[in-house]
């Protein structure tokens, strides 16, 4: 496989794009077609291949310049090089004498239109004339391989080394932004940084002005090396790692209880909760029964009536039905539950922005609909909205129920699916299971949700036991997996 | 941009990007590299186009344009809630059949004549064949058509997000082996396998087992400069000025909050309007006029006719700049 290919696959993945695994065999023939020549066809004619929204689009284009960026080390400009070598007029130990500092400057001036990164490199150097004295060659002769690119420039040199390093020290499998000193580290090691100190201080040590010299511009050399290589980890890390480390962070918030979420992490919470209503949406709720009405169906009629001797005698139709869960989702908001409550209602929002016939009911002492103020604003205001209009007071289940009964009792039939969401502690009031039953005959499915693990169920004034015979499921609710599993049987067992 | 190695497209046509980008700009379509691109590679990977964008962009127009250009028969499938099998692949003549069975009846006695016992009957009538689910009876709708067109064609399923999600997974088949199954028959495979081109309009999301199988080409709203080109295509007739100043008129409509964008057939017509009545420069009462081409909403008219002068003039400032400039 293409390595280059597979490794813009990666990026563009971890940009989440979604790339199936057809989609990388279509690339590949992109790829055999249009060829690595012409950066501009590769770009539109990937474009058609990976990238399957106009969102996606968006991030692709993005992700290429980034990829493809034209792969070679950073010119130093003009500005730089006055800077250093103004520095190294201001550097004791490299100003060996003042004379020097306007020559060096006089040069960096110069040499700005060449933008050679030797002079660059050389600017703590000085001297007029950037050629090495004959002494300097001989001792450049002696150093690491290292230390000769830098000091001759090989930019083009030192960027494939660069990227062989990367390449070794497995710079692609970053993936997360603490291991980015780590690889830099690893990548100057495998680079042979250590044998370039060892030059400088070997340098150093003699007592001579040329191999001091060249020490210095071995030091300036190493610092523009290692801010390249910095800057390629951060690149390549862009690329290749989970950036805001999103992906880990949903992985662990969509398992952990939802009463642990911190208050800074609901927006992340909300976006997971919408997609997850999305999804679920996108698979239940257009499930579909045939329905004795509508078109003739004028084949099945035929076959069906062939044992009639062709006459027409049990008809077959075509229309079929689109069959849309009818929801009924009710809410404990007290301050028992507040925290998953939260998510709940979360969840109803999302459910309501994309299903028709969902009606929400929240209740602590009394029970009221919120279907309307879930409608009309935005999930924020509903949710505060509601838990401060419904959220005061202790939880009464049999008062709240007796409510509920009055709101909405008439409008559940054989369609409807009823969540409830309480811990079912009625603070040793009556549950009010009788009105459970009524539910419960009346609906097609009763779920329960409890966020309390089960064996606290019954325990103190929890009254588990006295609705648990009026529920076709009971279930422990406190985590987004939980949520995603539950709901998604509710739709399926709605439909 | 590199001329790429000629390949022989199926309709005959050797063709390279630039080739296809020249060639429909004589039919009067002018496309950017990246439209060009999807015809290329779709007539190279065999692979169907699924092409995304805003209404009023081209996307129909891309396939009709690409019929011309290979010279091969456009068959055009339009989506619709409801949409089934018997609509878009095939369906049986049932009034043939019931004829069928009336004289298959009346000629029963001949063919059983003399035929002793029912197992010897049975026999015989085995013997008949069996024409009743045949290809006689068959009665072709657009999918099948464009299958088993000889010289292959171009299938246009047009505004598929209208459809019914199980007519998308219907299509599955088709779209990656470019066969069918009629279960009374059995498998058709095409004879020439078609260009297939699937437009959306994004009512909703498309599956993505459909997507996966398509090149996906999302075609926005045009820049400055493509949208002069097209409407010079379109209506070679009007004036360089009045051309680039309507085109400056609608790119500025479209950074505002509007119902509904003017698109580029809403430009086409505009500029045909304008035409019409022998208009040489924009103004506003001009525009106010004829306000109504380009913009479908009560609401939105109102929005820009309160703003009118200023956006007139702004355009004509900006119609003098070259494109790409702010």
């Amino acid at each position: 496989m293409d390595q280059t290919l597979g490794d813009f696959i990666k990026a563009l993945r971890n940009a989440d794009v979604r790339v199936s695994s057809t989609e990388v065999v279509d690339a590949h023939q992109v790829i055999d077609l249009v060829g690595y020549s012409s950066r501009s066809m590769l770009k539109n004619a990937l474009a058609l291949v990976l990238p399957k929204t106009a969102d996606e689009k968006a991030i692709y284009d993005y992700t290429f310049d980034r990829f493809f960026k034209f792969d070679e080390l950073d010119e130093m400009d003009m500005a730089d090089k006055n800077q250093a070598a103004g520095e190294a007029g201001r550097d004791p130990e490299a100003g060996e004498n003042a004379g020097q500092e306007g020559g060096g400057q006089g040069e960096g001036g110069g040499g700005g239109g060449q933008n050679n990164m030797a002079e660059a490199g050389a600017g703590g150097e000085g001297a007029p004339g950037s050629e090495d004295t004959h002494e300097q060659g001989e001792m450049r002769e002696r150093l690491s391989a290292l230390s000769q690119m830098v000091l001759s420039g090989d930019r083009a040199g030192l960027s494939v080394a660069m990227a062989e390093a990367g390449e070794a020290v497995g710079l692609r499998n970053i993936f997360i932004f603490t291991q980015k000193g780590l690889y830099s580290r690893r990548i100057l090691e495998h680079m042979g940084l250590k044998a370039l100190n060892n030059d400088i201080t070997d340098l150093r040590k003699r007592d001579n002005a040329n191999a001091h010299e060249l020490a210095e511009r071995l030091r300036k050399g190493r610092e523009y090396l290692l801010s390249q290589v910095r800057d390629y980890v951060e690149q390549q890390f862009l690329l290749h790692a989970d950036v805001d480390g999103s992906h880990l962070r949903e992985d662990i918030l969509s398992k952990s209880r939802l009463t642990n979420i911190e208050r800074r992490d609901y927006r992340m919470v909300q976006e997971m909760v919408r997609k997850m209503a999305k999804r679920l949406i996108a698979i239940h709720s257009r499930r579909r029964k045939v329905y004795d009405r509508g078109a003739l169906d004028i084949r099945k009629t035929m076959a069906k009536n062939h044992a009639y001797d062709g006459v027409p005698f049990d008809i077959r139709w075509k229309s079929v039905k689109i069959d849309r869960p009818k929801v009924v989702a009710i809410c404990d908001v007290s301050g028992s539950v507040a925290k998953v409550a939260h998510f709940m209602l979360m969840f109803l929002y999302s459910l309501n922005e994309v299903m028709p016939k969902v009606r929400s009911f929240a209740f602590s002492a009394r029970m009221g609909e919120v279907t309307d103020l879930f409608k009309d604003s935005d999930v924020e205001t509903a949710m505060s909205k509601t838990l401060a209009e419904w959220g005061q007071g202790s939880t009464d289940y049999g008062r709240s129920l007796q409510d509920f009964a009055e709101l909405a009792l008439n409008d559940i039939d054989s369609r409807t699916t009823v969540i409830m969401l309480g811990d079912a502690r009625s603070n040793y009031g009556d549950p009010g299971s009788e009105i459970m039953k009524k539910i419960y005959d009346r609906s097609k499915w009763v779920m329960w949700l409890n966020p309390e693990e089960k064996n606290t169920w019954n325990y103190a004034d929890s009254v588990m036991r006295k609705f648990q015979p009026y529920c076709h499921q009971v279930q422990v609710c406190n985590s987004l997996t939980h949520l995603e599993r539950i709901v998604s049987m509710v739709l399926r067992s709605s439909a | 941009m590199t001329l790429v190695k000629p390949i022989q497209g199926p309709g005959g046509k050797t063709d390279s990007i630039e080739a296809i980008q020249a060639g429909f700009e004589e039919l009067g379509y002018i496309t950017n590299p990246q439209i060009a691109t999807s015809i290329y590679l779709a007539q190279n990977l065999e692979k169907p186009l699924l092409v995304e964008g805003p209404p009023g962009v081209g996307k129909t127009e891309l396939a009709i344009a690409t019929s011309k250009y290979l010279g091969l028969p456009l068959v055009r499938l339009q989506c619709y809630e409801g949409l089934d099998e018997s609509k878009a692949l095939y369906e049986w003549k049932y009034g043939k059949q019931l004829l069928y069975t009336q004289i298959l009846r009346e000629t029963l006695g001949e063919v059983l004549q003399g035929a002793r016992g029912l197992s010897e009957s049975m026999k015989r009538l085995h013997q008949f064949s069996d024409v009743f689910f045949s290809e006689q009876f068959l009665e072709e709708r657009p999918l099948m058509k464009a299958m088993r067109a000889p010289a292959g064609a171009v299938l246009l399923i047009d505004e598929l997000d209208k459809a019914d999600q199980e007519f998308e997974s219907f299509l599955l088949e088709l779209l990656s082996e470019y066969q069918i199954s009629i279960p009374e028959i059995g498998t058709i495979k095409a004879t020439i396998k078609p260009i297939v081109f699937l437009t959306s309009n994004n009512t909703r999301e498309l599956s993505d087992a459909l997507k996966r199988r398509c090149l996906h080409l999302y075609i926005p709203f045009p820049d400055t400069a493509l949208e002069r080109r097209i409407i010079a295509a379109r209506v070679p007739d009007i004036s360089v000025k009045l051309r680039n100043e309507l085109v400056a008129f609608i790119q500025e409509l479209r950074g505002l909050d509007l119902k509904k964008l003017p698109a580029v057939s809403e430009t086409i017509d505009w500029a045909r309007t304008l035409l019409l009545l022998h208009a040489n420069t924009l103004d506003a009462d001009m525009v106010r006029t004829t306000l109504n081409v380009i913009l479908k909403f009560q609401d939105d008219i109102e929005a820009v006719g309160a703003q009118l002068t200023t956006l007139t003039n702004e355009a004509l400032k900006a119609a003098e700049r070259p494109p790409g400039l702010k």
